[in-house]
């Protein structure tokens, strides 16, 4: 059994071509489409590690960052943001709520994503 | 009686008289003993004295006590006009739109105005004269006295949280009078930055907002192609390859404007720096220059950067954005720069200032054109023929960038022979 990735995103395409690449890698992937979402399958599937992204319906990136905070399992799941923006502000935000990497999905391909988790999640 | 007439004094007593114009002075005789006068007079003794001089004496007398006078009044005008200098003094200071507090050699509390009164609510008259651990335990000076500590360190532009809503930024300002080297006390500044944090609250949101509008298209198309072009999807025929590489090349280009665009949003608005820390210039330019070192080597430039002589100092800067002014500099010389061209970038420490320069042998700017040259879109007529891409924001992000740091940008250049940008930063006494 591969380890367990949870993927927290809205967008589609993102999600399809993530699945499609970390399953042929041989990862668990789940996948929830908004933050409410996201916090619920963490705490029933306990990943080994998260792809956030921020700008989503219900709550959002850092929302969810915050709620792990507040939990002392949650809290030591790795987090790698992947997001559309990535002003100065908000990655120090997301690197003072634990992020471990931050993501514009436009300036990568999923190939260096897949890269960086592995380099994370295979320590 | 005859006794008595024997053992008698003449007495004198005497008025003033006018006699042909001249002023004189009468006497009676009046007989008595030394502690008796006989009321009846007995004979009367009439001198004449010219007292012209003496009473041209006395006008002289009067003139210099006016004169005196004049001087006491002088005095006590300019007393007057030192009261009402310090009346304007205070006036300000009570009237000054920042918080103010001034702390004396002993570093007590001297002096507080309205707005520091308001800001920590509290009365001026309650905590005059108090040292700043007496103030520690006053809980709305809690986050203030945290930063400045005990011995009232020097700050500039920190930013702390006083109660729910109000953001207070301070800095602190040794005071010493003219010529005297030793301080006399240190003012303290304390400016509400809510409303500006409000804005920069409502821009980073904005900016997400947009970026994300723009971008997830623009990212599901460079997945989707990079997909196909990677084989994940099945083999891809020469000329579908071919058509999806230009493709994909187009989107990044479409990429790369749009990340311009959130640039400039980022600048424009706002034009006040985000977080200052006290950052080495040099190193910055060393990393920046790191990635251009491909480009400029299959240019074959030869490039230089010159050590400064003089040990470099830290200076507060946003370092993110100063990463933009060198990089929009050092991208321009290495682009107008022919095959084989020189770039020497420079940076010194002069009187109060860190000059940074780049030199180039590039085409120049047209010199109808220089006035021009920091303004939005500006692209010159020579560099658009070279290269069609280029936005024109660059130049002008960058002056933003430098004034909101308080320095200055300009500018040496001639067309086909090079151009050299300059920049300076201020170097704040205190911080040395």
């Amino acid at each position: 059994m591969g380890k367990k990735i949870l993927l927290v995103e809205d967008e589609n395409v993102v999600i399809n071509i993530l699945k499609k690449k970390f399953v042929e890698e041989g990862y668990d992937i789940s996948m929830a489409r908004n933050g409410i979402e996201g916090l619920e399958k963490m705490r029933e599937i306990k990943p080994d590690l998260i792809l956030l992204d921020i700008v989503m319906p219900k709550m959002n990136g850092f929302e969810v960052m915050e709620e792990m905070q507040k939990d002392s399992e949650l809290k030591k799941i790795p987090v790698i943001v992947i997001s559309n923006s990535g002003q100065p502000v908000e990655l120090d935000k997301a690197i003072k709520l634990g992020a471990k990497d931050w993501f514009i999905k436009t300036e990568f391909d999923p190939r260096e994503i897949i890269d960086k988790v592995l380099k994370l999640i295979e320590k | 009686m005859n006794e008595i007439k024997s053992a008698i004094k003449w007495i004198l007593s005497s008025g003033i008289q006018n006699v042909d114009g001249g002023v004189h002075r009468l006497f009676d005789i009046k007989t008595g003993k030394y502690d008796y006068i006989y009321p009846e007079i007995i004979g009367y003794f009439i001198g004449f004295f010219d007292l012209s001089d003496i009473k041209k004496k006395e006008v002289e007398l009067r003139e210099a006590q006016t004169a005196l006078l004049n001087m006491l009044d002088d005095t006590a005008k300019g007393r007057e006009v030192a009261e009402e200098a310090k009346k304007e003094t205070l006036a300000i200071i009570t009237n000054f739109a920042d918080g103010l507090l001034v702390f004396d050699q002993k570093n007590k509390l001297s002096l507080i105005n309205p707005k520091a009164e308001d800001f920590f609510k509290i009365k001026a008259k309650k905590i005059s004269g108090k040292s700043i651990t007496e103030l520690a335990e006053i809980s709305s000076f809690k986050s203030l006295i945290d930063i400045l500590g005990p011995g009232l360190k020097k700050v500039f532009r920190k930013e702390f949280l006083m109660g729910e809503n109000l953001v207070l930024e301070t800095t602190t300002i040794p005071l010493a009078r003219e010529k005297e080297r030793e301080k006399s006390g240190t003012l303290v500044v304390l400016h509400d930055i809510t409303r500006e944090k409000l804005v920069e609250k409502m821009k980073t949101e904005f900016v997400s907002l947009s970026a994300h509008q723009l971008r997830t298209p623009l990212s599901a198309i460079k997945w989707t192609l990079k997909m196909l072009l990677d084989g994940d999807l099945g083999a891809l025929t020469q000329e579908q390859r071919d058509f999806i590489e230009k493709t994909y090349k187009s989107n990044e280009r479409l990429i790369n404007l749009v990340n311009d665009l959130l640039n400039v949003t980022r600048i424009e608005e706002g034009r006040y720096i985000y977080g200052p820390v006290f950052a080495d210039l040099e190193l910055i330019t060393l990393s920046v220059v790191d990635s251009y070192r491909e480009m400029i080597s299959k240019k074959k430039i030869k490039f230089e950067l010159k050590k400064s002589q003089k040990k470099l100092l830290k200076i507060p800067m946003d370092v993110e954005k100063m990463r933009l002014v060198i990089s929009n500099l050092i991208d321009n010389a290495v682009k107008y720069t022919p095959l084989e061209g020189e770039i020497i970038v420079s940076i010194n420490r002069t009187d109060g200032e860190l000059e940074f320069r780049i030199a180039d042998t590039g085409v120049g700017i047209p010199e109808k054109q220089q006035k021009r040259v920091f303004t939005k879109f500006f692209r010159g007529a020579n560099a658009v023929r070279i290269n069609t891409e280029g936005t024109g924001l660059g130049l002008f992000v960058a002056k933003n960038i430098i004034e909101a740091h308080g320095g200055k940008i300009w500018f040496d250049s001639k067309e086909e022979q090079g151009t050299t940008f300059y920049f300076t930063l201020p170097i704040r006494e205190e911080f040395e």
